[in-house]
């Protein structure tokens, strides 16, 4: 069999973890704002370590997709030093603030101009909107075998082996090449990054092609901005403790009414 | 503008939970839009759960029957819904945001050619141009944001607990039988086996009752697991957790402990009992929807980030309030 | 007749016996000159020029056989006696050479006493070599090892020398000498033998011991014998002043980051396992074992340089699993004991640069500490905001960049900072910093990690980094005295930043100081008995041990009493060497810290004392995990001293 070309989709978002006190939200200009450097959307690190994993066993290239208006090649070098052989960036003004089905477009369009590929690996969510769309999309767009929340991938001979993550355990699956596959933590984290790997790469000059929707040849028509009509802070995000006092009786009986109403 | 769709799913044999509780919002649309309500169940067996989606109120129930929609098959169940939608079109269609919604709801979203907003906490309808308002947490929850798509229909899948469950009306449903055109050339990712795992994942659990270093004895976790027993009833997957001086302790398996060394949850409860709430546990936990704390300091840091404290001896409160949750159902 | 020995006495073809003798020496010198070149490959530069200081200082070591006796008397006497009875067999045969070849003297008299030194050096080997047996395989001790090459090496010196004494005896029941030998075993020996039968065996038995010491000696370099060249070796390498580390740029290159003194270390381990004894990770269950960890070093460093291939033989060892090096804190405890100045730990450490450089088996929190250090500064949490919260209404200078900043700027680290036990360091030490009006400034939100924790896990790329971004730093705030609250920012300042340009302390020796100067003057009784815990990186990797004691036993009332573990032979708390945070996948069956604090407990203290925020986290969490809150209680230094001090 021919070694496995894999298209790992990766998103550049703030870091999920910082913490809520970094997180502002400007209500006129519908805007979060986000304290924290730029990483790789959790799930996709996953995606790409599933990757990494299958090139290990069957040798193959890994090409990294990424879509934006602001990608940090820094930020994306990261999964080169990882394993990945090529970074594809998706940059043009059309691109920024698409909704979950136009951005889909965007990167099947990429896919399609890369043309030979086996596999195509997204996370099962982006960390910033959680939407968990594009992936499932994608599928459709492709026209290919679609496979969500992985939790282990393997090719065995040509074929697609999948253990998916339902509510009572794994199921596994089968499918045949070209698939998408859509990656869940499970998987397990992104292997290290060694700074000095990271530091050698950004030294050494690479081309990185970016494209744009002319290059593309997208349907720009069907680029739709998401519209946001309103952007608010949550109610709940000062955790304001509200005391419960009172004898140990009373505080049980008003702590049972909190917990039915949380149901 | 033609009637709103809901996916009705079934967990146990029964009605979801989720489902009932998306009947209701789909009904409180279909009033202020006038339009007809209806929902699907699908499946290859679905005359007993169509029976009881038809007493919520609804104007019709479809009854989506193929051998080929037995179990959970997407590529079967998207197909299924595709055609349902051609022979209806729906001005709306609404499923809950669960393991069946999120699958299911971007691929018939685009084989529709429209968009579709996930885990949405709120619907509402723009009287200006009859779009559909869709809210929904973004960044971790740490922003909401309202928006609207075009396309018809105008597709959302539903967070639990957005709508409270409906009622039974008075009068039952039309049901509907329907057999979709799906070939066996739809189904393109076959299932080769189920495994069950009986695993602690406490990032799948709804509520998360942790027990820390204030809890005295191994025993007291009982009363925790008396809790649990009793919330389970009503809150869905209720789980043990702790901090990590506990699994020091060997109380626990590390695989329970919450926190910056142990797993890092973000559940829609989390009732921290004894615990402190020293920094690591805290990143582990900090996500919670709900946080309640019960410890007997009242400086102590988890009352910094909980929404309901309770100052006293978890020893007396958890017995009490295990009483109280039991005689209230 | 004059007493004396004739050579060759009824032996043949002696002269093949110096042919042969050759042949053992050129394999001798093959073998030592081999590890020799692969000593040589690595590229850092070493000091060339000899040290005569460091030479007095290894001969001692060697003769007395100091670093033997350290914490086991019975090996050191049991190694005292095979070495000097091997040195006296030595010197003995060599001298018998001369006498024979060169200038006669071995007679009369003079031949008797070399005849009774003889035989106590040869007594001395023999029990010495009887002893070490009998703690291997009888006693069964358990940090010794049982492998094929030890049994081979031990017999091999008993045979010798047994058959030495035999061979004595039956020369002497053969030649019947007119005198008295000045000796007992000999003559002993003798009397088994009819002069007949020893004259026919003697020939036999005297070319069989000549070759089994001709074959011991060419086997020298392919045994863990070679510790016989490579003790003294490391001995000297150990305290010549200069060894210079390893340059910066070529420490990710596999091979070349070993130097030459740690080559020399890694082939003169002879797998005593003293290191495993003193491990606190291997007391606690865990799998580490740092002898493990040397031998694997050894052997991949010959791997890459020597592609002819190791030549030592006879040594079957057990992999070690990559896992395993997540579990070593550093502590140097192992250094402490090594006879041969070895640093498990730092093979421990080369094998995670390793694991980092690969990605792979990083343990999952590992990944993310290192993550969140390289975007955030810290290794608790993913903002920098909240970094001098605990210094919120305390009234603390804040060092200005370009500003005139009089005194010294307490750096207080990413653990004293962001967790809230450990802030209580930051809080008393600034307290009482006021009190005695000390001129100082801390760096607010702006102060950066030193780095401590990526160089101790391997991850050296990210750790220079970080230095570069702390010396800009320190730099640009004109900062050129600095005072730590944790011994491992103090550590890493002083060893670790190569030539810089300021002053570090440890806030210990800053209290001791004020307190010598008056500044500090406690007053408030604080009746109570308390013991101390020395934190490895301030005692036993920086010798700060009477600091810290000095201070406590300032404090009116304080009884200070010390755990069978203190000073250089502390135990570790297990939460250096990014142990901190590696998680519940790496544990063993105990907990370091709670051997501690049970060790604390039984000295009857009511206080443990420490003075690093990570002992003080992990110590007060044993604390309450082993059930002691109430009967006893976890304090920093600074905490304890300022009770005697507030008012009130």
């Amino acid at each position: 069999m021919k070694e496995p070309q894999i298209i790992v989709c990766a998103k550049q978002i703030p870091d999920p973890e910082a913490p809520f006190s970094n997180v502002t939200v400007n209500v006129e200009k519908k805007q979060v704002a986000v304290d924290a450097p730029d990483v790789i959307s959790p799930y996709d690190e996953n995606a790409l370590e599933a990757a990494i994993r299958i090139k290990e066993e069957l040798g193959g290239k890994i090409t990294i997709l990424s879509m934006g208006r602001k990608v940090s090649d820094t930020v994306l070098r990261k999964t080169i030093a990882a394993g990945a052989d090529a970074l594809v960036l998706l940059e043009d003004p059309l691109f920024e603030g698409l909704d979950s089905g136009s951005t889909a477009h965007v990167l099947s369009c990429a896919i399609k101009k890369i043309g030979d590929w086996d596999l195509v690996l997204t996370g099962r969510q982006a960390g910033d909107w959680d939407s968990g769309q594009v992936g499932l999309i994608m599928g459709e767009m492709l026209d290919v075998p679609c496979v969500s929340l992985a939790r282990s991938i393997k090719i065995d001979d040509g074929k697609l082996l999948v253990e998916k993550s339902v509510p009572v355990g794994y199921e596994m699956v089968e499918a045949s090449l070209p698939a998408l596959v859509t990656v869940s933590n499970e998987v397990g984290e992104l292997r290290y990054v060694a700074r000095s790997k990271m530091l050698g790469l950004l030294r050494r000059p690479m081309s990185i092609p970016k494209w744009n929707s002319k290059d593309l040849g997208c349907d720009i028509d069907r680029l739709k901005k998401l519209q946001l009509t309103e952007l608010v802070p949550p109610a709940d995000m000062g955790r304001q403790c509200t005391l419960i006092e009172g004898a140990a009786q009373d505080q049980a009986c008003r702590l049972a009414e909190v917990l039915s109403e949380l149901r | 503008m033609s009637e709103i769709l809901l996916l009705v799913e079934a967990k146990d044999g029964a009605l979801d939970k989720k489902s009932l509780e998306l009947m209701q919002g789909a009904l409180g649309l279909g009033r202020q839009l006038g339009v007809a309500t209806c929902a699907v169940v699908a499946g290859s067996d679905t005359a007993r759960l169509a029976e009881s989606a038809a007493s919520f109120g609804l104007d019709k129930v479809y009854r989506l029957e193929h051998p080929l929609l037995a179990g959970f098959q997407p590529d079967a169940w998207v197909k299924g819904l595709e055609w349902l939608c051609g022979q209806v079109n729906p001005g709306i269609f609404l499923l809950s945001h669960s393991f069946v919604g999120k699958e299911v709801g971007p691929r018939l979203a685009c084989r529709l050619n429209t968009a579709l907003t996930t885990d949405c906490l709120g619907l509402s309808v723009d009287p200006g141009d009859g779009l559909l308002v869709r809210t929904k947490p973004i960044y971790g929850g740490n922003a909401i944001a309202s928006l609207k798509c075009e396309g018809v229909p105008q597709m959302a899948t539903v967070r639990k607990n957005a709508f409270e469950p409906v009622g039974e009306a008075q009068s039952a449903s039309a049901i509907v039988e329907m057999v979709p055109d799906i070939g066996e050339d739809a189904i393109r990712v076959k299932s080769i086996k189920m495994v069950e795992q009986e695993v602690v994942e406490l990032d799948k659990a709804n509520v998360v009752i942790s027990g820390g270093r204030g809890i005295e004895a191994k025993e007291d976790f009982d009363m925790l697991e008396a809790l649990a027993a009793a919330m389970s009833k009503s809150h869905g997957n209720v789980m043990i957790g702790c901090s990590r001086p506990v699994v020091d302790k060997c109380w626990m398996s590390s695989d329970r402990q919450v926190g910056l060394t142990g797993t890092i949850i973000a559940p829609d409860t989390y009732i921290a009992v004894g615990i402190s709430g020293a920094i690591q546990h805290l990143v582990g936990m900090i996500r919670s929807k709900k946080i309640v704390a019960i410890n007997t300091d009242p400086g102590c840091n988890m009352f910094k980030v909980a929404d309901y404290g309770v100052v006293g001896d978890y020893r007396d409160i958890i017995p009490a309030l295990v009483k109280k949750l039991e005689e209230q159902r | 007749m004059i007493p004396e020995r004739p050579m060759f006495w009824g032996i043949d073809y002696s002269w093949l016996f110096y042919v042969i003798a050759f042949v053992a020496i050129c394999i001798f010198a093959v073998g030592v000159g081999i590890h020799i070149s692969v000593w040589r490959k690595s590229k850092s530069k070493s000091n060339t020029s000899i040290s005569w200081q460091a030479v007095k200082q290894s001969l001692l070591e060697i003769v007395s056989g100091a670093r033997l006796f350290k914490g086991d008397i019975a090996a050191g006497t049991a190694h005292f006696l095979m070495f000097w009875g091997f040195i006296i067999l030595l010197i003995g045969t060599s001298l018998l050479a001369v006498h024979g070849h060169v200038y006669s003297f071995l007679t009369g008299t003079t031949y008797l006493a070399f005849g009774f030194f003889m035989e106590i050096g040869g007594l001395a080997l023999l029990v010495g070599i009887t002893w070490s047996l009998v703690r291997r395989y009888v006693q069964r001790v358990p940090r010794l090892e049982r492998r094929l090459e030890d049994a081979v090496v031990a017999l091999w010196l008993l045979v010798i020398a047994c058959s030495g004494f035999l061979l004595e005896g039956v020369r002497l029941a053969a030649q019947r000498p007119g005198w008295d030998e000045w000796t007992a075993l000999g003559p002993m020996i003798a009397g088994f033998f009819p002069q007949a039968a020893a004259r026919s065996i003697y020939p036999g038995l005297w070319w069989g011991h000549g070759l089994l010491c001709l074959a011991f000696i060419a086997a020298i370099p392919y045994t863990k014998l070679f510790h016989l060249v490579g003790a003294p070796a490391s001995y000297y390498l150990h305290h010549s002043p200069v060894t210079l580390s390893p340059d910066p740029e070529a420490a990710f290159e596999p091979g070349v980051q070993w130097d030459l003194a740690q080559r020399a270390f890694l082939d003169a381990c002879t797998r005593c396992g003293r290191c495993v004894e003193a491990c606190p990770s291997a007391g606690a269950g865990e799998p580490l074992a740092p002898r493990a960890f040397v031998q694997a070093a050894r052997q991949s460093l010959w791997r890459e340089e020597r592609p002819a291939g190791d030549i030592r033989f006879l040594l079957d060892l057990d992999p070690v699993e990559d896992r395993s090096a997540w579990f070593c804190t550093t502590c140097g405890a192992c250094l402490e004991v090594c006879p041969v100045y070895a640093a498990p730990f730092e093979a421990v450490g080369k094998k995670r640069a390793m694991l980092i450089e690969e990605g792979k088996g990083v343990p999952d929190l590992m990944n993310q500490t290192l993550e969140r250090l390289f975007n955030y500064e810290n290794p608790w949490v993913s903002s920098k905001r909240d970094r001098a919260a605990w210094a919120k209404g305390l009234d603390v200078p804040v060092i200005k960049a370009g500003g005139n900043n009089e005194g010294f700027c307490y750096f207080v680290g990413c653990t004293t900072s962001f967790d809230d036990r450990a802030q209580a360091i930051a809080v008393s030490f600034s307290a009482l910093l006021k009190q005695a009006g000390a001129e100082f400034g801390i760096l607010g939100d702006k102060e950066p990690c030193c780095g401590d924790i990526a160089r101790v896990v391997g991850e050296l790329g990210l750790f220079m980094e970080k230095m570069e971004n702390c010396t800009e730093l320190l730099d640009k705030f004109s900062v050129s005295d600095i005072v730590t609250s944790s011994p491992h920012c103090f550590h890493t300042f002083l060893n670790e930043y190569g030539d810089s340009s300021f002053r570090v302390r440890h806030y210990s020796s800053v209290l001791k100081e004020l307190l010598a100067q008056g500044k500090l003057r406690p007053q408030n009784r604080v009746n109570a008995t308390v013991t101390y815990h020395d934190p490895c990186y301030l005692g036993r990797h920086n010798r700060i041990f009477d600091d810290p004691r000095q201070v406590i036993r300032s404090i009116p009332g304080v009884k200070l009493v010390e755990m069978e573990h203190h000073g250089a032979d502390s135990l570790c708390c297990g939460g250096g060497g990014g142990r901190m945070w590696q998680g519940q996948d790496i544990r063993g069956e105990a907990r370091m810290s709670e051997i501690r604090i049970k060790e604390a407990r039984g000295t009857g203290a009511g206080i443990l004392v420490t003075a690093c925020p990570l002992c003080l986290i992990m110590m007060e969490d044993a604390l309450k995990t082993v059930g002691y809150e109430g009967e006893m209680k976890v304090m920093d230094l600074n905490e304890l001293l300022l009770q005697s001090l507030s008012n009130g």
